[in-house]
């Protein structure tokens, strides 16, 4: 409700103001073409396209084998997003190469902008000093927003709220879309919710702290490990995880990708089940971040209609 | 060709006058013109050439009362008709040799400087021994070099009455005598009066007809 | 005429040490008040142009002709730094968009201007050879800059270390050259333009090293554990040079907002915008100055305009005493060529021609002085911009 209420207010707040450019440099490649946006991740960039097309055009620059979060920008990435009339940006420590690079403030938008009380921080694993400096910690913040369909709304929200204040003459269709996208939001958080609330007591257990938003959003009683699908984990992650399922009883491991089979086997050899949540951060193979998400939906479905984990193990 | 009439002069500050009754010259007529210093000699002489204008009397040259002309029209006549020599050359230091010898052209709106002219002052420095010079400027000449340019000068507008100024005191013997032939055989040769005045007696010796101040001025 | 004009000029060839001082010195005192006045007038004009191009700026409480001769023209700051939140101030008013500027550090004297790609658009900046700022740690040099500091692309700068109390706070950084920006005519081209992040890795702000969080416990850099804190001890380097393998670990210790910043150009998107915004600096309760730099240039320009004036009129006097001192030269000579205007009376030279003669002499020494005087004031005109951006630069 509160979520609602802000994205409300946002739409409000944004649609009233300027950004102190004027209308007539409304687009630098307008002469050209279309104007160009470029985003950090494929959600915004679906998103963007959600709202603004066939207004604009969007790029998104990660490859597709690389994680965006992961990724740096080399220069001639930097020069392309420079010709872009805006940049539309996760925030939320999402691009931690945005300090390394040139790049023009009055064209970026940073979606998170505005969701302080919904961030949630992360600690380091260590902090570090050096001289005289004194200990200090490099904050970060989770940034899989996105994976909160009225987190990601109110983003849509945002970046709806720049489009129309650059390009007035498209504010009604851009409004219309947004409108569109955020019922969509909605009935997939609703969808969420219903499906977590069959089953309240449930704990899973995550392979990546990367859910954060999502559990928050429902509620999840829910722990991660650290590890990758691609990779066997070593004895002390093993050791790890069994004393986490020795404290919570856990009959699923939710991975951001298929697992190897040694490990979901070494897994389902101790009671616990592997399924896949894709965070859906890159550009899927086939489908949108609705495709994807139902389809994380059809595997929580699955998660949370099963039984009691089993006694003893 | 010259006439002159009861002739007064005298400076305005006073001090000095000069009378002459009467005085002829004819042409081709060589007159010297001696006396004591500061008895009226080169007064007189100016007074000829139109120099300096009388106080009363005439002065007739070829039937031409030039005491009585405007100044401006006396500068004009003595441009034309008269050649001047002075005692101390009187050269214009900027000028070369042959731009000294065409000085008068330069002056005198009445003279127009033509090629005639100037091969005049080519073959008048040539006849005194100047053509290795004649782009010299006057600080490069010795003293008889420079009268016999004064001379050239004198003779390039071919006047008709010559006048002369002690023309050969600062000279030495050779150069007086050069001097003086140039003089006297362009007079023999328009017969123009040649007035000279000078103390020299050897010079003096020169002249037909010497005409000692004294005698003429009462 | 011709003889008139041969006569005055052989003498005025023939004595030409006496002409040529004459000569110079009238157009000495021509030139000086012409001189002057064109170069004062193209000051005038570089300097106003510039600050015509800049509708608003905002600095440091103090001096406005300090703020704005560092801000636009790029002379050491001695106004105090005030914290990068003053940009955000200027953009959430919704009014204008701020560019900041940092301006404390050279590379040799050449001014490091530490800001954003905004400036480059907002100053019309093109790239002559190259390519435009893309990574922390780059560089671009102006025109001038690039050849002040004898390099080019592909070269490096080294910003200069801080002063000899300041050991600390100034991080010596070598950047590499990736562009070269085409002349502009204005003192852009005189300055080492940098990100606003690379200047505060400069100012000390951030800095990269090697990673100690990971390092095992005989690692000779780690000094102890404190719990989770690692304390890594003097042989952890600071890097003085960003490169693609250790630009991820530069990062900066505490929050932007408040990193220093010397200046923020506004840009206002009408000029209503500007007059609100102005107001709300004006009366409204900030730390900070706003100022017009057109009216502080009209005002500096104004003192300008009446040292020029007094100093023409000066020069004028001047004028007048040399005029009177050449009359007398003039009535002087008369006097030494009385024997020749005599000698040219006698042998029949028209006073009217004399007086011709002599009055050539005099005009063809003020023509040549006009001439001269002219030409070295055409001189100042064309390189008197150059002096003039140097001097304002």
């Amino acid at each position: 409700m509160k979520i609602l209420l802000f994205i409300a207010a946002m739409l409000v707040i944004l649609a009233g103001c300027s950004d102190g450019r004027n209308e007539a440099t409304e687009s630098a490649s307008a002469g050209a073409g279309k104007p160009l946006v470029y985003t950090t991740n494929y959600p915004l960039q679906y998103f963007v396209d959600r709202i603004a097309a066939p207004v604009v055009e969007v790029r998104f620059l990660a490859p597709g084998d690389e994680d965006p979060a992961y990724w740096r920008p080399d220069a001639e990435s930097v020069l392309a997003m420079q010709k872009a009339d805006l940049l539309v940006l996760n925030g939320a420590s999402y691009e931690g190469w945005l300090k390394n690079v040139s790049l023009s403030p009055q064209r970026m938008v940073v979606t998170t902008d505005g969701l302080g009380d919904f961030l949630i921080p992360l600690e380091t694993e260590t902090t570090h000093s050096h001289g005289l400096e004194g200990e200090h910690e490099h904050h970060g913040t989770a940034f899989t927003t996105w994976l909160d369909p009225t987190l990601a709304a109110a983003q849509a929200a945002s970046i709806e709220g720049v489009l129309a204040a650059r390009w007035p003459r498209h504010a009604d269709r851009f409004a219309t879309q947004l409108a569109e996208l955020t019922r969509e939001l909605t009935a997939l958080d609703a969808e969420a919710q219903a499906i977590v609330a069959g089953n309240p007591g449930l704990t899973v257990i995550f392979s990546h702290p990367i859910y954060q938003y999502f559990i928050q959003r429902y509620g999840l009683s829910a722990r991660s490990v650290h590890w990758e699908p691609d990779q066997m984990p070593d004895e002390t992650q093993w050791r790890e995880l069994r004393a986490i399922l020795g404290e919570f009883r856990a009959a699923w491991m939710i991975w951001e990708a298929p697992p190897l089979p040694q490990v979901s086997g070494r897994l389902a050899s101790m009671g616990v089940r592997s399924a896949v949540f894709d965070p859906c951060a890159n550009t899927p193979g086939s489908g949108d971040y609705f495709s994807v998400m139902r389809e994380n939906l059809e595997t929580l479905r699955r998660v949370f209609a099963a039984d009691r984990p089993p006694a003893g193990r | 060709m010259i006439a002159v009439r009861d002739l007064t002069f005298g400076y305005p500050q006073g001090g000095f006058e000069l009378r002459l009754r009467e005085l002829k010259v004819t042409r081709g007529e060589g007159v010297a013109l001696v006396g004591p210093s500061g008895c009226g000699k080169t007064t007189l002489l100016h007074l000829l050439a139109g120099i300096l204008r009388p106080v009363s009397g005439s002065v007739l040259i070829d039937d031409v009362e030039v005491s009585a002309l405007r100044l401006e029209d006396r500068q004009d006549y003595r441009a034309l008709s008269m050649g001047l020599v002075f005692q101390e050359f009187e050269l214009l230091e900027y000028l070369d040799v042959l731009d000294n010898v065409l000085l008068p052209y330069r002056i005198s709106p009445a003279l127009g400087l033509d090629e005639a002219a100037k091969q005049r002052a080519v073959e008048l420095v040539e006849q005194v021994g100047l053509a290795d010079k004649k782009n010299s400027y006057p600080r490069r000449l010795s003293q008889g070099e420079r009268q016999r340019v004064a001379v050239c000068r004198s003779l390039v507008t071919r006047p008709r009455v010559l006048f002369g100024d002690e023309p050969t005191a600062n000279l030495d013997a050779d150069n007086r005598d050069q001097v003086m032939g140039t003089l006297f055989r362009y007079a023999a040769e328009k017969q123009a009066p040649l007035i000279v005045v000078t103390h020299d007696p050897e010079l003096r010796e020169r002249f037909p007809t010497v005409l000692d101040i004294r005698e003429l001025t009462p | 005429m011709r003889d008139v004009i041969f006569m005055a000029w052989r003498y005025l060839r023939f004595y030409r040490g006496k002409t040529a001082v004459l000569v110079a010195s009238i157009s000495l005192i021509l030139f000086l008040p012409a001189g002057l006045h064109v170069l004062v007038e193209q000051g005038a004009e570089v300097l106003t142009a510039r600050a015509e191009t800049t509708p608003l700026l905002i600095g440091a409480k103090g001096s406005a002709v300090d703020l704005t001769l560092s801000a636009l023209y790029f002379r050491p700051p001695h106004v105090e730094s005030m914290r990068h939140r003053e940009v955000k101030r200027v953009d959430r008013s919704g009014l204008a968009h701020g560019i900041p500027m940092h301006l404390r550090f050279t590379a040799g004297r050449q001014r490091i201007v530490g800001t954003t790609i905004d400036y480059a658009e907002f100053r019309g900046l093109t790239v002559d050879r190259g390519r435009w700022l893309a990574m922390l740690g780059e560089c671009m040099l102006g025109s001038e800059a690039a050849r002040a500091l004898g390099v080019d692309l592909d070269d490096h700068v080294l910003s200069s270390a801080g002063s000899a109390f300041d050991v600390a706070g100034s991080f010596p950084l070598k950047m590499p050259v990736v562009g070269v920006l085409a002349p502009t005519g204005t003192s852009d081209d005189e300055i080492v333009l940098v990100d606003i992040k690379t200047a505060w890795v400069i100012a000390g702000l951030a800095h990269g090293h090697e990673d100690v969080n990971s390092a095992g416990k005989d690692d000779g850099r780690v000094l102890q554990r404190e719990g989770r804190n690692v304390v890594a001890n003097a042989s952890v380097l600071s890097y003085t040079e960003i490169t693609v393998e250790n630009m991820d670990s530069f990062h900066f210790h505490g929050n932007p907002d408040g990193f220093p910043i010397d200046a923020v150009l506004a840009v206002p998107a009408s000029f209503k915008a500007s007059v609100l915004l102005r107001g709300r600096y004006e009366e409204g309760d900030v730390p900070v100055q706003m100022i017009v730099p057109s009216v502080v240039v009209n005002e500096l320009l104004e003192t300008m305009f009446s040292v020029r004036d007094w100093v023409v009129l000066g020069g004028l006097a001047v004028g007048v005493a040399s005029a009177m001192t050449a009359a007398l030269v003039f009535a002087l000579s008369i006097r030494v060529r009385r024997r020749e205007i005599e000698t040219i009376q006698k042998i029949g030279g028209a006073r009217k021609r004399l007086v011709t003669i002599l009055g050539a002499e005099i005009t063809f020494v003020i023509v040549m002085a006009v001439v001269i005087a002219g030409v070295l004031t055409a001189v100042v005109s064309r390189f008197g911009e150059l002096a003039a951006r140097l001097v304002g630069a």
